[in-house]
């Protein structure tokens, strides 16, 4: 909201600079967005009498103006239309800096003397334009009569104007009268109240008004005024509506916009020529009835809609806008005022449901105060009659079947100091409702003080005791509070399982060498598409979970078609991730440890499941003094899953080859713990490598159910005792048939090596025409220890013999050399 | 005797000089590149996470976390928040699609989880909640749709807005610079009553008025208040008994401060150039100022 200062301080007294007024508004709760000066830059601008025109004697389109500035007297050649004798203007001396009336932008230049057609002309009558007041420059501004001869333009028109966010909270805060009642109860003073007119022996409007559903509108009230004239409302009020954002448009629009941003009160004036039977109904509108509003637009309207009708159809939504038809235009003469109360949520949903919101329904939907309409009708008739002397009321109505009256409200004194920490002194806190017009009173029964008010019914947003003493705090100013640590802690209490996992798959992962990413969780269905190598629709998982049998997570309002729904797997992201970066650098590892969000059913919110996801692309070592280039493959990313679940505590993870749509059929694993699944990894298939666009010849990538892994039980452990005898290394090359999967031989000699072996490491693979076709040769150095004894000679052959046994039990192979 | 003696010394002078000459041959340009280890980068959001939940962890809050897709229920009406209230606007939501009877969004703030923790918790309570959050929102450098929270809630006998003041200032001196001033100003927020705007001193000027503070000399850091007693009514908690009060901070913000990051979008484009910038722990600068 747009607070002119010089208006507001013409409703409550106050030696406040617009910025001190803008600093105390802020810290009670009304944050002064911008403050903005009209008039900053009208140095050298007077106020002016024009006392003479004349022709120019070498022109005939310009004329000699003689003007009077009080002190001095100056002619200066003008070309402006509308220029007379006798009329007040604003006149530039040279020096002055005015906006180029001639120029489409805003450029400030600065007047000098100067000679038109053999006349040196002194000075400048200046146009809206040229001060910066609008983009008006066919004329010059014509200034009031009553202006000041010689005064400074700027201690005349000159305006500091505040911009205020008002919270929705703040109903009562919505108008000038409202800000001047905060001004006046955060520094002492009062605020000043609006003339209004005395309507107490007008007509009663008998059946001018009928309110059909006074549930939706407690309040109507409307004036009927005859002899009307419509015109451009005077100056001063076209200034002010100006200096707030308002349009001026006539007279008596004016007045209502006047009032609302004045009183609060949102109003509106209808052509009673154009009512027919010349009476207002409130009503729901019918179902299908339409009505073309002040915007020219056509609204279908529906029955939970409130509008405004005449004895026949709709004239006016209420709270939101009127109708084309019977608005006010020239030929007005009857006019039909409308000040009403009506229900706050009623004309939000309609100007939500018709996507219009105005100055109106922006006030409506706060809460009006049902005491505000008659006020207002009566401000609005002693603005009219001002400007009018000759409008007479003829009718007036007021449908207020159930008064509102003030809230009580009472709580213990020490309320005060329970929810704030500090106490006030009784004084201080009475002077302060007071200042509220809360009328505050003490009492005191039983050693208990006891503090009761009458809540202004402007203040519907004071409900409670705790909306009482943010009303102490608020006037008495924030500042005052001390710093204090709560006294007593809770028992501390454990740390999340999930989140200590979180932080160790992180630290990690960090650790060897990857990033970590923050991607939007949301994709549409074409990033699952794309996710199947086959290309033919939907894969059958999305990641490590199944394709779910219900409907994804999806979005009303998706911000864009690519944010349709809430993800289901983490790769989609994380490709178009490794696709951007890997174009920046040769080598990129990025994980995240986000959500996945599984549809559960209708009824039921999704399950959020803790998920890491991780994509290798381009090459995982660089080359180097000391490496050649090697681009990532399969055995990284198992690298490292291996490496993360075993620094979590499980000891022998399990990888089992599997087919997946998204991953190269031959480079394709499930990692098990304990039997239980808990991801995927491997090579991400060329055709997806190719639907996302990825310019790497390989990309690795896992997907790890985070909660599965925990779940699946990461057990406690002891320490074993190290050994202080030397471990010995054995070798040993052990000769299976190729579909051998390493992992069982490796598992072979483990059994064969039992307590005494400590590490089992493949080091070399062999193939060629010795072991014969269809056989490999793999090498392992195997580390044996005892806790308590040095391994004899006999020892070791023993555990050959039963490496050598295991080996030909399991997996079919012998021990060579 | 006298040979096997002078045989060992000749031995003994042979292995030194030996020694001596291959110590000379290995001898390397220690400028040469050394073979590093390649270390990644935690992302700027999970910095400033761990280091503000680990601040309030040690003034006694524990960390907590709840749905991102969420019943209106706990997003708006049990945080006071009616349907059809003006105060639902100030949160542009994400809708999702539910049953007929039923309304779900995506979370536009953590304080939801306010309410699921007191639903399940008797006081005394402390919790702090990070978490993702959405908005219906057009991107540009301050606005994201997608952005994190964290969210604080402590509930107790005697707790007061003192105890919040002192609170939020010892977080806001931990993590900005233990000379920081604060201010408390009032603020609208539909769950808490008083309501509370919080600031730091601008560090960028020191409070004289700069482009960051836009010349207020003030930097908005985050929401708060006490908890509003139809709040507290709603999860079955006395009002009458207890007291509490409730912050809500944007995480990017608060990194965007730390850094001078002019533009919130960075985050989630994901570019390792800008992510790698991050690879030194928010905390090391904190720690070494003291």
């Amino acid at each position: 909201m747009k607070v002119p200062v010089r208006w507001l301080k013409e409703l409550v007294p106050t030696n406040l600079t617009a910025r001190e007024i803008g600093h105390r508004l802020t810290m009670a709760g009304l944050e002064a967005e911008a403050i903005t000066e009209i008039g900053a830059n009208w140095d050298n601008i007077f106020v002016g009498l024009v006392e003479r025109v004349e022709r120019h004697p070498n022109a005939d389109r310009l004329v000699l103006a003689t003007v009077n500035l009080g002190e001095q007297r100056l002619t200066v050649v003008t070309g402006a239309p509308n220029v007379a004798a006798g009329q007040k203007v604003p006149f530039a001396l040279s020096g002055a800096r005015l906006f180029d009336g001639h120029s489409a932008e805003a450029k400030l230049i600065t007047l000098k003397p100067n000679t038109i057609r053999g006349v040196r002309s002194e000075g400048m009558i200046c146009s809206e334009k040229e001060l910066g007041l609008s983009d008006e420059h066919e004329g010059i501004l014509v200034l009031d009569e009553a202006a000041p001869v010689g005064l400074p333009l700027r201690d005349y028109l000159g305006n500091e104007v505040i911009e205020l966010e008002i919270t929705p909270n703040l109903a009562h805060d919505f108008s000038m009268v409202g800000i001047a009642r905060e001004i006046a109860a955060l520094t002492g003073s009062t605020a000043r109240s609006p003339r209004l007119a005395d309507l107490t022996d007008s007509r009663a409007g008998g059946s001018l008004v009928t309110v059909e559903a006074p549930d939706l509108c407690p309040r109507y009230a409307g004036v009927v005024m005859e002899n009307i004239r419509v015109e451009p409302s005077p100056a001063w009020m076209q200034r002010r509506l100006s200096a707030a954002g308002v349009r001026p448009i006539n007279n008596i629009v004016d007045v209502t916009n006047y009032v609302m941003l004045e009183l609060g009160q949102p109003m509106h004036a209808f052509d009673r020529e154009f009512l027919n039977e010349g009476r207002i109904v409130v009503r729901r509108a019918e179902p299908e009835e339409k009505i073309e509003t002040l915007d020219h637009t056509v609204r279908d309207l529906t029955p939970e809609m409130l509008v405004i009708a005449d004895a026949d159809r709709a004239v006016a939504i209420a709270g939101v806008m009127g109708g084309i038809g019977s608005e006010i235009t020239n030929e007005t003469t009857k006019i039909l005022l409308e000040s009403a109360s009506f229900n706050m949520f009623s004309v939000r949903r309609t100007s939500r449901a018709l996507r219009l919101r105005t100055e109106s329904s922006a006030r409506f939907e706060r809460g009006i105060d049902p005491n505000l309409p008659l006020i207002a009708a009566r401000r609005a008739v002693a603005l009219i009659q001002e400007m009018l002397p000759e409008v007479r009321v003829t009718a007036v109505a007021d449908i207020y079947p159930v008064p509102v009256r003030p809230r009580e409200l009472s709580m213990p004194f020490a309320e005060i100091e329970r929810l704030l920490g500090i106490s006030y002194p009784e004084t201080v806190v009475l002077d302060i409702l007071q200042r509220l017009e809360f009328s505050p009173e003490i009492l005191e029964s039983e050693g208990i003080k006891t503090i009761s008010v009458q809540v202004p019914t402007y203040r519907a947003d004071v409900t409670n005791k705790a909306d009482l003493v943010e009303e102490v705090a608020r006037i008495t100013g924030y500042e005052t509070l001390p710093e204090r640590l709560p006294e007593r802690a809770p028992i501390p209490a454990e740390i999340d399982p999930m989140r200590r996992l979180e932080r160790v798959v992180q630290d990690t992962l960090v650790a060897a060498g990857l990033s970590e990413i923050i991607t939007y969780p949301m994709l549409n269905e074409q990033d699952l598409i794309d996710l199947n190598a086959a290309g033919n629709g939907l894969p059958s998982r999305y990641g490590y979970h199944a394709r779910p049998e219900v409907p994804l997570v999806t979005a009303v309002n998706p911000l864009r078609s690519e944010w349709e729904m809430m993800r289901p797997t983490m790769l989609p992201a994380l490709l178009k991730n490794v696709a951007e970066n890997v174009k920046f650098n040769p080598s990129v590892g990025v994980f995240e440890t986000g959500r996945v969000y599984l549809p559960v059913s209708p009824e039921e919110l999704p399950n959020e499941r803790r998920t890491l996801g991780i994509g290798l692309a381009g090459q995982r070592q660089l080359v180097d003094l000391y490496h050649e280039a090697r681009v990532v493959d399969y055995f990284d990313i198992k690298g490292i899953i291996d490496a993360l679940v075993r620094r979590i505590g499980v000891i022998e993870p399990a990888f089992r080859a599997i087919t997946h749509p998204s991953l190269h059929p031959g480079r394709a694993a499930e990692v098990t713990v304990k039997g239980q699944p808990v991801g995927i990894l491997g090579e991400l298939h060329p055709s997806v490598i190719a639907h996302f666009g990825i310019a790497s010849e390989r990309v690795g990538i896992a997907e790890i159910d985070l909660l599965a892994l925990l779940e699946a039980g990461i057990e406690p452990w002891r320490f074993q005792s190290v050994s202080r005898f030397q471990p010995i290394e054995q070798d040993f090359a052990i000769v299976v048939d190729e579909h051998v999967p390493a992992a069982d031989v490796a598992a072979a000699i483990r059994a064969g090596a039992g307590v005494l072996g400590s590490d089992v490491r493949l080091f070399d693979i062999y193939r060629g025409q010795a072991l014969g076709p269809g056989k490999k040769s793999l090498a392992y150095r195997v580390t044996l220890a005892a806790p308590d004894r040095a391994l004899a000679e006999h020892e070791i052959e023993r555990i050959r013999g039963r490496i050598a046994a295991q080996v030909e039990r399991r997996v079919g192979g012998t021990l060579r050399g | 005797m006298h040979l096997t003696a002078q045989f060992e010394r000749r031995q003994e002078e042979l292995r030194a000089s030996e020694l001596t000459q291959r110590l000379e041959a290995e001898s390397v340009d220690i400028t040469l590149p050394g073979r590093t280890p390649v270390v990644g980068t935690l992302h700027p959001v999970t910095q400033m996470i761990r280091e503000v939940t680990d601040i309030f962890g040690r003034l006694g809050f524990q960390v907590v976390e709840g749905p991102e897709v969420e019943e209106a229920y706990y997003a708006f009406d049990a945080l006071n928040i009616p349907k059809d209230h003006p105060a639902r606007d100030v949160w542009d939501t994400i809708f999702i699609k539910a049953a007929k009877n039923r309304e779900v969004v995506l979370r536009p703030h953590t304080s939801p989880v306010q309410i699921r923790t007191m639903e399940q918790m008797q006081p005394p309570i402390r919790v702090v909640v990070p978490g993702r959050c959405y908005r219906y929102e057009a991107l540009d450098a301050t606005h994201e749709w997608h952005f994190h929270q964290i969210e604080g809630l402590a509930v107790d006998e005697n707790i007061t807005m003192a105890d919040l003041k002192g609170t939020l200032g010892e977080f806001a001196r931990q993590i900005f610079g233990k000379e920081r001033k604060v201010r408390f100003r009032v603020d609208y927020f539909p769950f808490v009553e008083p309501g509370v705007d919080f600031a730091i001193d601008c560090m960028f000027c020191q409070g004289k008025g700069c482009r960051t503070c836009k010349g207020t000399g003030w930097i908005e850091i985050l929401g708060a208040g006490m908890v509003h007693p139809n709040v507290l009514t709603n999860v079955g908690i006395d009002p009458e008994k207890y007291t509490g009060f409730a912050f809500g901070m944007g995480v990017e913000r608060l990194v965007m401060l730390k850094y001078g990051i002019p533009d919130i979008r960075a985050f989630y484009q994901g570019d390792l150039r800008f992510l790698s910038q991050f690879s030194r722990p928010a905390l090391s600068e904190a720690a070494l100022r003291g």
